[in-house]
């Protein structure tokens, strides 16, 4: 059960990366010459956001194992 | 074996030849109609791809079939799994060693090997002008040297670079150990958790180095006096944070996948031919590639944070007020 709630933390880290990539589009659309370095940005602030939900996820699995 | 195993043998052969002699016939039906056609060419080349499809399909069935009444393994969900890697027999100095340490030390060996026959058989035949293999090493390490100079700066950046590379083809070996069936090494939390203590010593090196030790705390403290005795603790702590979180970054993502991959292989039982050795091209082999390159660059990204001195942001302070003034 602990675990379970723990795992609602994978919904924010969805909206950040949806909010991250829909901003990274706008930009590459607007300046498609830019685009190498808002992908790099991308990657870094994708990583970050994620790392919230995999956090979540390894407090999950020390829940379930005990 | 039993009846309904013979019967699902027969069923996949009967599939099979229909559909063999079904490519058969469309082949040559192909080839009698020439290009005037273009309607009746269109769904006969759609009805052979449909009969090359059950082909694979049937063969996929059969060798599922085989393989569960050879292997005894039934498909359902019984998956285990553990935060830390099993112990296996081998001891050193009365520990047993984890299966991930055994792993390591393979894939640490194997690498230094390489890098002796590399050094001994290739290096000598290298030229000024590059060719094949050569280009592709100088491509790899220039590469990596420019990404570390870009990140942290000329002067550390020169000194950081190998153990950049070095991690980098560490981490993709032990993603690729995924591909053999074994447990990869960074799925382990004390593997990955000592490589965030690496960045950690590294990140203090580098800031006390450059900064000294006062210099260090200031920095840390903001341009502001009056806040300090808020900000310094508070960057401790977050400086602490440092390995913990890269750590866990590196271990969920790879224990992610593994557990995915593992889901797949206790799903599918013997009829996973071929299957996750497709998923586990993004699962053991993409996923992992992304998340070394995001480990390299978080690192030198809190090297270069820790780095970071009150004299850059006063040079940037005086900039701003010589533009004002003009």
């Amino acid at each position: 059960m602990g675990s379970a709630i723990a795992m609602l933390t994978a919904l924010g880290a969805g909206f950040g990366m949806c909010f991250a990539t829909a901003k990274a589009v706008e930009s590459v659309a607007r300046q498609p010459e830019a685009a190498s370095k808002i992908q790099t940005i991308l990657l870094l602030g994708c990583a970050l956001a994620e790392s919230t939900a995999i956090y979540a996820f390894v407090v999950a699995l020390i829940l379930s194992g005990k | 074996m039993s009846t309904a195993e013979l019967i699902k043998i027969g069923i996949s052969i009967v599939v099979f030849a229909l559909c063999f002699a079904g490519n058969i016939h469309f082949k040559g039906l192909l080839k009698n109609i020439g290009d005037t056609d273009t309607k009746k060419l269109k769904s006969l080349k759609k009805r052979k791809t449909l009969c090359f499809v059950g082909v694979i399909i049937s063969i996929w069935f059969a060798i599922g079939v085989f393989v569960t009444w050879f292997s005894g393994r039934k498909s359902g969900m019984h998956i285990e799994f553990s935060m830390f890697g099993e112990r296996t027999g081998i001891e050193v100095l009365g520990m047993k060693l984890s299966e991930t340490t055994v792993i390591t030390m393979a894939i640490v060996l194997i690498v230094a090997v390489l890098c002796v026959v590399f050094r001994l058989f290739i290096f000598p035949k290298f030229k000024e002008e590059p060719e094949g293999l050569q280009n592709v090493l100088e491509l790899c390490v220039e590469a990596v040297e420019d990404f570390c100079k870009k990140n942290v700066g000329e002067k550390a950046g020169v000194s950081l670079a190998p153990y950049m590379f070095s991690l980098a083809i560490y981490l993709i070996m032990c993603a690729s150990t995924e591909l053999l069936g074994l447990r990869a090494p960074t799925s382990d939390l004390v593997v990955t958790f000592s490589m965030g203590l690496i960045t950690f010593i590294l990140l203090n090196y580098f800031g006390f180095k450059k900064l000294g030790f006062a210099g260090r705390f200031k920095s840390m403290g903001g341009s502001m006096a009056a806040m300090r005795p808020i900000m310094i603790p508070l960057k401790i702590v977050s400086d602490i944070a440092v390995p913990i979180s890269l750590a866990c970054r590196l271990f969920g993502n790879m224990l992610g996948g593994m557990i995915v991959m593992e889901l797949l292989k206790g799903a599918l039982g013997g009829y996973a031919a071929g299957i996750p050795g497709i998923a586990g091209l993004y699962f053991n082999l993409f996923h992992p590639l992304i998340q070394a390159y995001i480990f390299i660059t978080l690192s030198l990204t809190f090297i270069e944070e820790a780095m970071e001195g009150p004299e850059k942001q006063s040079k940037k302070a005086k900039k701003q007020s010589a533009k004002a003034e003009n």
